[in-house]
């Protein structure tokens, strides 16, 4: 139980950072029709930020994440603005391979402006809570905590923007379909820029939040999120808003609950702890091929419509 | 895919299938070996021509008059270097125009430059002399050289090469037209042993049903429901043979969910569809997937044209082959000279149906830039690629003019006559409607309103209604 | 002694029949035959190759950058049929080249079977995997279908990773004797020479227009016999085979790889430098595919590195990769051999220009 307790802890942290990384990923899916690939190295720009402020210059950490998160918000909008809107014939595919061009150009540029930032990770609340269920030790540190607060705040007051505000209603009109919305009176250019920027400040606060929960730093630390959001989009549905967050926060505490299942279940009720820790390998390709088989069923995702074609 | 399923599963329907194929190689073979053959026979012709003008070169100088020779020769030369020299004498003029403008742009005095310029042109006329003395001195040289004539030995070498040219042509034409003949028997003996070996099959592949003698398609309560929505419901006509056939009805009417129905792009809630294919079999559509329908002889054309872009005309009506080359993926990826060969009758049947819609001239264009009106042409011709009997036309008049929706009618008819073809068609511009079809049926609803001659059915009261809107008692 | 000067004394006037072709018309057109362009560049890359390794004329660091160039060809060529012709995309050539990786440790450098036997097994794994990716995209297009064959890459790599995470295969031995790192080229370089006279023959041939009509209107290539799901698989299987070829080459020439590291060759990354490769070279020619692979592999260690400028500052090559990748999707969508197509045509125009300075505008 106390085992479980902590599988439970542990995927906290991942099930925030994934939940907000999707979150961009759709943002951006939605207004600019296409996948951000550039999205983990943007955010993990801002988590090299946040680390130098806060580390280096030794400035309060409340300090540091936001001024991070305006970097990353900026380059984002860049992107957009600059990259985007300036190609003669950018289409959603070409969209696709600028973000992935961004990526070397990033991840060279990183390490000339960070120069000697050897992981210094970011820390919000140094300290765990500790308790014991049974004779098993379980901790929660603070930062996960401060994270499921972050995370929650921020999540519930975009789905509210989403729902009723103005902007909100300007993105799903973008969303379902750009050129109308223009003539209807939409600025589409303003709309997906401020997504754009959301989605990197979405990006940077993520990578903070995931630098505190592990301890970590790294030019390719947040592609893992990235790819999983990617997942979570598809097997979600693009088609709302709400089905790739679910479905994100579902995919971490799977792997870890099928993790706990090897190692936890397994292993002690039959004893061996090779078979457990070997279905605890397998986990992230056992949780990829669910997702394919669902994929496949239902093409248009789990909160997906089906859209009749005419020919 | 066909080949290897057919041989996992020799069913008697697609051993049919595959002997099919076959016949329609050796028809088209057949079709092609005349021009083929008249093909090779100028080529050989012309390489005989050829060896026989070079054997006869030497004689043919001896005798030729050499003061008419040299003439023709320096005229020629001359004539060369007057090109050059034309061009010499724009580059003068133009950069003395050039050289003008500045002048007076900046004030200044052109007397100087108009004085070099005829310098500059009298120096090329000196050239000009001085080359016209150089050509009438080889000239001479030339006259001296040689001074004899003799036309014996030409007259003769002629009259025997003459006749043996004739005994040449004679021998490759006949020799051509036996091999022609020879592969023409083999050719008939083949396609009359597949035809034995289909009959025999089509014993035990019993027709899906008994259709009129006249009839071509059967469409029996047809039903289409999405969800709710009753597209077509329980409609029911036939398309006689060699008719034009004309489907009209207001927007969203249909019209379009029956031909994708006919052509199984969309899977019939109910109803039957009896339609007798290219080898006069009764046969039920409904059995059969999208892409297999074109092989049982009913192409279409669609609504905006949807041809592909990246290739020349000629390909694209190639592309609507592809069910009939004997070639396989393998025989492909090698580039065996088999291909080569397959695609070169197609080829001639292209340009032959190409020729017939009067765009021969575009067959090597893209299809990216041409004009829509082609375009439309285009996609008509490729529908007759495969000697479909029945041709279904999508709007074929939409986003045309007026000309050419009177050219597209005269096309219509004459595919109908020359290709022994049927024509079905939703149109809305009821002139062409009225003007050409033989038939003319009208839904609303997917239901029917009305079917029968084109005058009829213009009188009919419920048609008016349905395009003018309820009248009010 | 001009032939047209004795028409009125000749057998037969000319200009009346065509002339058969001259010797020199036949050699023309022999030249012009696109499958020998791709021998005669094979060629020109072993004599560039032997010059780097055996002669030493070149730098030795043009060997690899060439090398791995000419086997991730193969991968891009497969992309550029999948891509170009039949409109398909994928992400999961990372994925399909650890297939061969892999074929070829296990069978050949631990079972000892000859090195063409695990080419042969990589194969048929690479086409059941095509198989399942071509029935998947019969349900799921676009966008969709890239993140969809991402998702099954990273399943591979998994797999990868759980059967044996870093891999040695030591030396291979081909006809009998040991293959030296030199003496690479001649197996790679034929293959890819053999892989663009192949894919040649498919564009060229009914099968190439088929898979264009199914990229232009799925409906209409329907309407015309065409059976999406033949074509489809036939593209999927085509693609990671190659790509499957591609990761045999690739391992014969590093000697070993680790799964887990995040610049492997089965990592998200090669997916994505295939992508660009293809992109960046023009997706619908093979040459463009071929160059495309050599900006994103090849010009690194073969070019910028003897620039004393770029081995100071290695961080900009990748820098100037990546702007490179956004520019020309910016400004030319067709690629490099669009690039090409545009400069010959204002070439052209150049020269039309300098005539009608020189002639006056009417020259035409």
């Amino acid at each position: 139980m106390g085992y479980f307790l902590d599988t439970l802890i542990d995927s906290s942290m991942p099930m925030c950072v994934t939940a907000l990384v999707t979150m961009a990923i759709t943002l951006i899916f939605k207004t600019s029709f296409t996948t951000n690939f550039a999205q983990g190295v943007i955010s993990a720009f801002g988590a090299y930020v946040a680390s130098t402020l806060f580390a280096k210059m030794g400035m309060p950490v409340f300090v540091a994440v936001p001024i991070s998160v305006i970097a990353s918000m900026t380059i984002a909008v860049l992107v957009d603005v600059v990259l985007f809107r300036k190609g003669r014939y950018v289409n959603a595919i070409g969209k696709q391979i600028i973000t992935m061009g961004l990526i070397s150009v990033i991840v060279s540029v990183i390490p000339l402006i960070f120069t000697d930032l050897s992981y210094q990770a970011i820390n919000f609340i140094s300290g765990n809570f500790t308790f014991y269920v049974g004779d098993y030790n379980v901790t929660f540190s603070k930062n996960a905590l401060v994270g499921i607060i972050i995370t929650v705040i921020v999540l519930v007051l975009l789905f509210v923007l989403l729902r009723y505000s103005k902007w909100g209603l300007s993105v799903r009109a973008t969303a379902s379909n750009e050129y109308v919305a223009g003539m209807m009176g939409v600025n589409t250019h303003v709309v997906t820029a401020v997504s754009w920027g959301i989605a990197g400040a979405l990006g940077a606060l993520a990578a903070c939040l995931n630098s505190a929960g592990n301890a970590e730093i790294g030019v390719y630390f947040m592609t893992e999120y990235q790819v999983t959001a990617f997942l979570a989009g598809i097997v979600g549905g693009f088609a709302t808003f709400h089905g790739p967050v679910i479905i994100a926060l579902c995919i971490p505490l799977m792997t870890n609950l099928i993790s706990w299942f090897g190692n936890g279940v397994i292993s002690s009720i039959t004893g061996d702890m090779q078979l457990g820790a070997s279905i605890a390998n397998w986990s992230t390709t056992i949780i990829y091929v669910i997702a394919l088989i669902i994929i496949f069923f239902k093409p248009n995702g789990l909160f997906g419509k089906k859209v009749e074609k005419k020919v | 895919m066909a080949k290897i399923l057919a041989n996992i599963l020799p069913s008697p329907a697609n051993k049919l299938a595959l002997k099919r194929k076959e016949l329609h190689w050796i028809v088209s073979e057949l079709d092609s070996l005349e021009e083929v053959t008249s093909k090779r026979e100028q080529e050989e012709i012309a390489k005989i021509k050829f060896s026989l003008n070079k054997r006869l070169n030497k004689a043919a100088f001896d005798a030729c008059d050499k003061n008419e020779y040299v003439q023709e020769l320096i005229y020629n030369k001359l004539l060369s270097y007057d090109v050059k020299n034309y061009m010499n004498h724009r580059a003068l003029n133009h950069g003395l125009i050039k050289k003008i403008f500045k002048a007076k742009r900046e004030n200044k005095p052109i007397d100087a430059l108009i004085a070099e310029h005829d310098k500059k042109y009298d120096e090329l006329k000196i050239k000009r002399a001085k080359y016209v003395d150089k050509l009438e001195q080889e000239k001479q040289r030339f006259l001296a050289k040689y001074t004899t004539t003799s036309s014996q030995d030409y007259e003769n070498l002629k009259k025997e090469l003459m006749l043996e040219f004739e005994q040449k042509a004679d021998g490759i034409k006949k020799e051509l037209a036996a091999k022609m003949q020879k592969t023409r028997a083999q050719l008939e003996q083949k396609a009359a042993k597949v035809k034995e070996e289909m009959a025999e099959l089509k014993k035990q592949v019993p027709d899906a049903a008994t259709l009129p003698d006249d009839v071509l398609l059967q469409v029996k309560g047809l039903k289409m429901y999405f969800g709710g929505l009753k597209a077509v419901d329980d409609l029911t006509f036939d398309v006689k043979k060699g008719e034009i056939f004309g489907l009209i009805g207001p927007n969203g009417a249909g019209k379009t969910t029956v031909f994708n129905c006919i052509t199984r792009f969309y899977n019939a809630t109910g109803g039957d569809m009896y339609f007798e294919n290219r080898q006069g079999e009764v046969v039920d559509l409904r059995s059969f997937k999208v892409h297999d329908v074109i092989l049982q002889g009913i192409s279409r054309t669609f609504q905006n044209v949807e041809l592909v872009k990246e290739i020349s005309v000629l390909d694209n009506l190639l592309v609507a082959c592809t069910r009939e080359y004997r070639s396989g993926f393998w025989a492909h990826l090698i580039g065996l000279p088999m291909v080569k060969k397959e695609e070169n009758i197609l080829k001639l049947k292209a340009m032959r149906i190409l020729k017939f819609m009067g765009i021969e001239a575009y067959a090597n264009w893209y299809a990216m830039g041409l004009p829509y009106g082609i375009l439309k042409k285009v996609e008509i011709a490729r529908a007759l690629m495969l000697d479909s009997r029945l041709i279904i036309m999508d709007e074929p008049a939409a986003g045309l003019n007026d000309t050419e929706t009177a050219d597209l009618a005269q096309t219509i008819k004459r595919i109908r006559d020359e290709f022994n073809a049927t024509i079905l068609l939703v149109e809305h511009d009821m002139k062409l409607v009225m003007g050409i079809c033989d038939t003319v049926c009208a839904i609303s609803f997917g239901q029917m309103l009305a079917i029968g001659t084109p005058q009829e059915v213009q009188a009919n009261q419920a048609v008016q209604q349905a395009y003018l809107g309820a009248m009010e008692e | 002694m001009k032939k047209n000067l004795l028409n009125k004394y000749s057998l037969f006037a000319q200009d009346t029949f065509v002339q058969p072709q001259s010797k020199m018309i036949g050699i023309k057109k022999a030249a012009s035959n696109p499958i020998l362009h791709y021998i005669i560049f094979g060629v020109i890359i072993m004599v560039v190759l032997y010059m780097a390794v055996q002669l030493k004329v070149l730098p030795y660091s043009w060997y690899g950058g060439i090398i791995y160039t000419a086997a991730y060809s193969i991968s891009s060529i497969g992309f550029c049929l999948l891509m170009g012709y039949s409109g398909l995309a994928s992400l999961g050539t990372g994925g399909f080249i650890g297939i061969g990786c892999y074929a070829v440790y296990y069978v050949t450098a631990l079972s000892g079977l000859p090195f063409i036997v695990s080419v042969i097994a990589a194969i048929v794994i690479a086409a059941v995997i095509g198989v399942i990716v071509g029935f998947i995209s019969l349900r799921i297009e676009s966008i969709y279908l890239v993140i969809l064959t991402l998702g099954l890459s990273e399943i591979l790599r998994n797999i990868y990773m759980s059967l044996s995470d870093s891999i040695n295969i030591g030396t291979i031995k081909i006809f009998g004797s040991a293959l030296k790192t030199a003496d690479v080229m001649y197996v790679i370089i034929p293959v890819l020479i053999i892989i663009m006279i192949i894919t040649h023959n498919i564009i060229v041939s009914p099968t190439g227009r088929a898979m264009l009509a199914m990229k232009n209107s799925t409906a209409a290539a329907q309407a015309m016999g065409i059976s999406l799901l033949k074509y489809r698989l036939m593209a999927f299987i085509i693609c990671t085979i190659y790509a499957a070829i591609s990761g045999s080459m690739l391992i014969l020439r590093s000697g070993a790889a680790t799964a887990s590291s995040g610049t492997s060759f089965y990592a998200l990354i090669t997916s994505l430098n295939i992508l660009a490769a293809v992109i960046i070279g023009g997706y619908k020619s093979i040459w463009g595919a071929v160059f495309g692979t050599f900006v994103m592999y090849g010009l690194n260690s073969t070019i910028l590195q003897s620039i004393p400028f770029f081995t100071e500052n290695p961080a900009l090559i990748t820098i100037i990769s990546g702007v490179l990748v956004i520019v020309v999707v910016m400004f030319y969508p067709g690629g490099l051999a669009q690039l090409l197509q545009n400069l010959k045509f204002t070439f052209a125009k150049w020269k039309k220009k300098i005539r009608e300075d020189k002639y006056g505008k009417d020259i035409g």
